[in-house]
């Protein structure tokens, strides 16, 4: 054809413009992170480190004295780390398993009305600072502020929407007949959900659980409300971080912001092909 | 195992496999964890925006009645009014922007050629990163002698210094920048996979009917993607009125109030400045604004859906 000759560097040239606006602040950060301190702020701008090192790295994770000045804040990152992964996936481990079986029961007997998922999802649409008030209240009254079980509660309850409708799309592919045949076959409930429905699932419910996990390690605004000293995750750290200093300590800071993203990173690439289900909410064509 | 033990276990499990137990024993847990969550924190709303109380003023039961007083003075605040219209004014600039990229990006990488994959790949890496890094990252590159402002000046050949984080408008672009950098990555994946779900007969039917590509695309694939776009609307319009973590990391709201969403504003009132019934009955005005909004989104998800259940394709 005459046009596409024509079209194909058109093409080229506009998504190379978006590539690179997508990779030059992810690169940057990278690199900085690689930089000594001399070379965080050149002109004109190094786009590779001149003698690559580790210290920034080694600055922030270095375990017993993982501590460094910035401004008036003494920062740690191994615990946030740790707390950010404890709280992230517990969280998720909880909402996949309670919301599958939510899932599965609508899916099969219309459990809770007709509406059921689109109330649990309007719930869900609701902006978190709405209620990060009056939770900090109530949780202080309870006693689980800045507490692992206060958070990982918060974040099972924000995390049931999401697992539950994507569980209804894994579930709705699994066949009815092959659940009838087994039921026939004198399999009990249990023995369908063990036998049949969790095999056929699997996948479904890792993609489902790297998903949430996703969104609990990315949450910012309910972690900061309902923490204080004893509980911290990344994103709280980076925040205490911005407002301590402003913007002076780039080498350790593009350190921890690569440490942060990678992982999900990783577990984004991993769930790439499903990444959709958890935003379509049932809308897309298969 | 005691024949006791096996008898009551005998006992749980058929009690289990009995319909009615069977199928409302999950939600249980879940619309018990959701009440009690939810409903306490609501009722606590509701009262503390008709209390006066601040954290340093004693127990929150013992609070003064207020009436409608926080209501009022809400309602007066000009700061929470602005950062009201400034959050949907965001959401007016970035939504647009993200859908429009979203969609073109969608487009050119609709059919195969060399390196589309990894344009893909490229392009849905931002909304794998955790937003905070954004605002993080974008503060390190947006800096007056930054590598950002270097890049435009190597590109255009003369010194540029725009004041990103501390001038009024150009800190308002960085913030809208960050949502739009960030998450155009999401409606590219949304315009992908429903470019690729799209029915290959109507289209083909038009072709032979002897329908342009323009008057396929205008007449019969817009059309075809309308719940698609509707997906992308609602997700993107609901998330950037939460828009919190850009302008906490960016610019703390400022200069001035020029970054000041709703959630930053909250954020100060309640913690910052311990006003938490001012808070709370701004958090109850907000909510009755988003409220209007869910159920016009909830709504149009549901028609879609039933379309689609309906044309038998979901």
């Amino acid at each position: 054809m005459r046009r596409r000759s024509l079209f194909a560097p058109v093409r080229h040239a506009l998504l190379l413009g978006w590539l690179a606006v997508t990779l030059f602040p992810i690169y940057w950060m990278l690199m900085t992170s690689f930089k000594h301190p001399a070379e965080w702020v050149t002109w004109p701008p190094r786009w590779l480190p001149h003698e690559p090192t580790l210290d920034n790295y080694v600055k922030v994770l270095t375990p017993g004295t993982s501590t460094f000045e910035l401004g008036r804040q003494t920062l740690k990152i191994l615990k946030p780390l740790w707390d950010s992964l404890l709280v992230a996936s517990v969280g998720a481990l909880v909402a996949v398993a309670l919301g599958s079986a939510v899932a599965y029961s609508w899916s099969r007997f219309r459990t809770g009305g007709r509406n059921y998922p689109y109330n649990i999802l309007s719930i869900r649409m609701v902006p978190p600072i709405v209620i990060a008030v009056p939770f900090v209240v109530y949780f202080v009254t309870l006693r689980l502020l800045d507490t692992y079980t206060g958070l990982i509660l918060v974040y099972v309850a924000t995390c049931l929407p999401y697992v539950i409708w994507m569980m209804l799309g894994f579930i709705d592919e699994v066949p009815l007949e092959l659940e009838r045949a087994a039921r026939l076959m004198g399999a009990s409930r249990l023995r369908v959900l063990g036998s049949v429905v969790l095999p056929l699932t699997a996948s479904g419910l890792v993609v489902t659980f790297l998903f949430v996990f996703i969104l609990n390690w990315s949450e910012l605004l309910l972690a900061l409300a309902l923490t204080n000293t004893e509980v911290s995750t990344i994103p709280i750290q980076l925040n205490k971080f911005q407002s301590a200093n402003e913007g002076r300590d780039y080498g350790p800071q593009a350190a921890i912001g690569t440490i942060a993203t990678l992982p999900v990173v990783v577990l984004g690439f991993l769930i790439q092909k499903h990444l959709l289900r958890g935003f379509s909410f049932g809308l897309l064509r298969k | 195992m005691t024949p006791g033990t096996t008898a009551a276990r005998r006992g749980v499990l058929r009690w289990i496999e009995r319909e009615r137990v069977f199928k409302w024993l999950p939600f249980v847990p879940v619309q018990g964890l959701f009440t009690l969550l939810l409903l306490p924190n609501f009722l606590l709303l509701v009262y503390l925006s008709f209390v006066s109380w601040r954290i340093t003023r004693g127990a929150w039961w013992d609070a003064a009645f207020a009436g409608l007083d926080t209501f009022r003075g809400a309602l007066e605040d000009e700061r929470f009014r602005w950062a009201v219209i400034r959050t949907f004014g965001f959401a007016a600039a970035a939504v647009p922007l993200e859908l429009l990229l979203g969609f073109g990006l969608a487009l050119l990488c609709r059919r195969h050629f060399r390196g589309r994959r990894i344009y893909t790949t490229v392009f849905l890496l931002p909304m794998m990163i955790v937003p905070a890094v954004v605002g993080y990252d974008l503060s390190m590159l947006l800096i007056d002698q930054g590598p950002f402002n270097q890049l435009l000046s190597l590109l255009t050949g003369r010194t540029i210094t725009v004041r990103w984080l501390s001038d009024y408008t150009a800190a308002q672009l960085a913030v809208i920048g960050a949502d739009v950098w960030q998450w155009t990555a999401l409606t590219f994946l949304v315009f992908t996979a429903g470019m690729a779900g799209l029915p290959e007969e109507p289209i083909r039917a038009a072709r032979v009917m002897g329908a342009s590509r323009w008057q396929v695309f205008w007449h019969v694939e817009l059309p075809l993607l309308k719940p698609v776009i509707a997906i992308a609307v609602i997700l993107r319009s609901m998330e950037a009125l939460k828009i919190f973590d850009y302008p906490m990391l960016l610019t703390q709201g400022g200069p001035g109030n020029a970054t000041e969403t709703v959630a930053v504003y909250l954020w100060r009132v309640g913690w910052e400045f311990a006003r938490v019934s001012d808070a709370a009955a701004m958090s109850l005005i907000l909510l009755l604004v988003v409220a209007m909004y869910i159920v016009v989104a909830i709504r149009v998800l549901r028609r879609e859906r039933r379309r689609l259940a309906e044309e038998g394709l979901a």
